[in-house]
């Protein structure tokens, strides 16, 4: 909501995803504490932290999933509190922790239904660029797309994960710990791809726990400590 | 031709709890609860005609279209009311109070409220498709026999159609797998549960209004319509329409067989052991493990 919020993002562009006076709580218990940082066009943020101490609710707060206090901005406007849907249509999307597939429908489908942010025509969703870039991107999921998603490998999940996260059309793509209980290997690959995806163009946010992996893509780092974040610019 | 007209007849049995069944998989799919009221719709649709057009005097015609109307608004205003507060609220709660309690009340709401409103007589709506029953040589069929297998073929095929090829469809699957994953794209899972609930109602009621005039409803006609259904359901694992809808036709006609061969009196006996052997025999390949595990 600060004027001076512009300058802060590396001054490459403008401000995709800006965060004032964020607080998430379930219950009783407070996850987030007042966070305030600024995620600039074309940037790569990485939100670092202990876990448990609320990266994953910062971004459950910014995409709409859970109810929260203060005040999120996507390209300049205000996000309506608890809106997945408007958030999805502005171009922020999210690629939640423990992937969140729906094990029974084919990877075909999981990754199709990215595309229900922005229409409901099966024929628009199979032509469209996004839903084909996303396939593409994924060239080892082709033997595997017909095959019911909760039958696929921890990193196959996470790559049809991050392809439905992409045929949302996303400007910005939010992405919560993609390697927890990943092979090294398996993580890399990941990596690149999401490497591939910030080349293209698209705003990145990455989750991690450990800031080492998450560093090599990201050029800014927010550091959340017992919910309280820290923006630490310049981090590359 | 006595085995022929057996398996017709039983196919028009069976489709009924085709379409029940089909209901109870589908809407078990987006809300992972079981209608056990789904039977009692097509209870109220039946005698609601009945009531409206003998009764009260009603144009056939505006019988129907006003009993499927209380239907909808009935159905929809249950959702918004019972459902809401007992899934989307700050208490959520879950299990099998959830699975089976709400629609179990449900159930016998309807039946108490049916009791005063249409007595305890069976009553019918009336045939829709008067005349002669149809036939070929030897094999027979019933015109509302056959308007019952056609409407069948209509609902399963649409629910099909639906799932298998829209993506609205396949976001309604989502709701039921993976209700987070599914907001996460946007999704409202609320929607397709309201959606799908108020949907099977009214086909419960349009289904009934067609089958009544073949086996004649009371109040309590319902639960047994519900209780096949289930079953039928059942060896879909519940999520599997098209499973439940097979099912379902194989409950009939083998209904029916043993009927004609074996029994009359004792043919749903045999037919229920048989069905429980089959689930010990092979339960994984009826879908009845996965019901467990789910």
């Amino acid at each position: 909501m600060t004027a001076a919020s512009a300058e802060e993002g590396d001054g490459r562009g403008r401000v995709a995803l800006a965060v004032s006076g964020l607080s998430v709580s379930y219950g009783n218990v407070v996850a987030v504490h007042d966070a305030t940082f600024q995620v600039a066009e074309g940037d790569a943020c990485a939100i670092t932290g202990p876990n448990g101490n609320g990266k994953s609710s910062i971004l459950m707060g910014i995409t709409g999933m859970v109810r929260r206090r203060g005040a999120v901005e996507i390209f300049g406007a205000p996000a309506p509190n608890g809106d997945v849907r408007w958030a999805a249509r502005k171009g922020l999307t999210l690629v939640p922790e423990r992937r969140q597939l729906y094990p029974d429908l084919s990877a075909t489908d999981n990754i199709i239904l990215g595309c229900y942010s922005w229409t409901r025509s099966m024929g628009k969703a199979r032509r469209s660029d996004s839903f084909g870039r996303a396939v593409d991107l994924f060239p080892e999921l082709k033997p595997h797309l017909k095959q019911a998603a909760g039958t696929l490998s921890g990193g196959q999940q996470q790559m049809v994960a991050i392809a439905r996260g992409l045929a949302a059309d996303p400007k910005i793509l939010a992405v919560d710990e993609p390697c927890l209980g990943l092979a090294e290997t398996v993580a890399r690959r990941v990596y690149d791809v999401l490497a591939r995806i910030h080349d293209s163009g698209t705003t990145l946010i990455v989750v991690e726990e450990a800031p080492k992996r998450a560093l090599t893509l990201c050029n800014r780092r927010v550091e959340v400590r017992n919910g309280v974040a820290s923006g630490v610019a310049g981090a590359a | 031709m006595k085995f022929g007209n057996l398996v017709i007849a039983g196919l028009v049995t069976g489709s009924i709890y085709a379409v029940f069944a089909v209901c109870v998989a589908v809407w078990y799919r987006v809300s992972n609860i079981l209608n056990l009221a789904v039977g009692d719709f097509a209870m109220v649709g039946a005698l609601g005609v009945d009531n409206l057009y003998r009764v009260k005097g009603l144009p056939l015609w505006a019988a129907i279209v006003t009993t499927l109307a209380v239907v909808g608004v009935f159905s929809y205003l249950y959702d918004q009311v019972v459902l809401r507060i007992a899934l989307d609220g700050r208490r959520q709660m879950e299990g099998i109070v959830v699975t089976f309690f709400f629609t179990f009340a449900l159930s016998f709401f309807i039946d108490g409220v049916a009791k005063m409103l249409f007595g305890t007589d069976v009553h019918a709506a009336p045939a829709l498709w008067n005349g002669a029953s149809l036939s070929w040589g030897s094999l027979h069929l019933e015109r509302a026999g056959l308007l019952v297998l056609v409407c069948a073929v209509i609902i399963g095929g649409a629910f099909w159609v639906y799932i298998r090829y829209t993506l609205g469809g396949k976001a309604m699957e989502a709701s039921g797998e993976n209700a987070i994953g599914a907001r996460i794209a946007g999704i409202d899972t609320r929607r397709y549960r309201r959606l799908i609930f108020v949907g099977t109602a009214v086909i419960a009621a349009i289904f009934g209004i067609v089958e009544s005039p073949i086996t004649g409803y009371t109040y309590l006609s319902g639960a047994t319509i519900s209780l096949t259904g289930f079953l039928a359901a059942a060896y879909g694992g519940f999520r599997k329409p098209g499973r439940a809808l097979v099912a379902g036709l194989a409950i009939g006609v083998l209904e029916a067989l043993l009927g004609g061969y074996v029994s009359a009196e004792y043919g749903d006996t045999v037919l229920y052991a048989i069905l429980a052997a089959l689930v010990l025999a092979w339960p994984r390949g009826l879908g009845f493990e996965s019901a467990v595990t789910q």
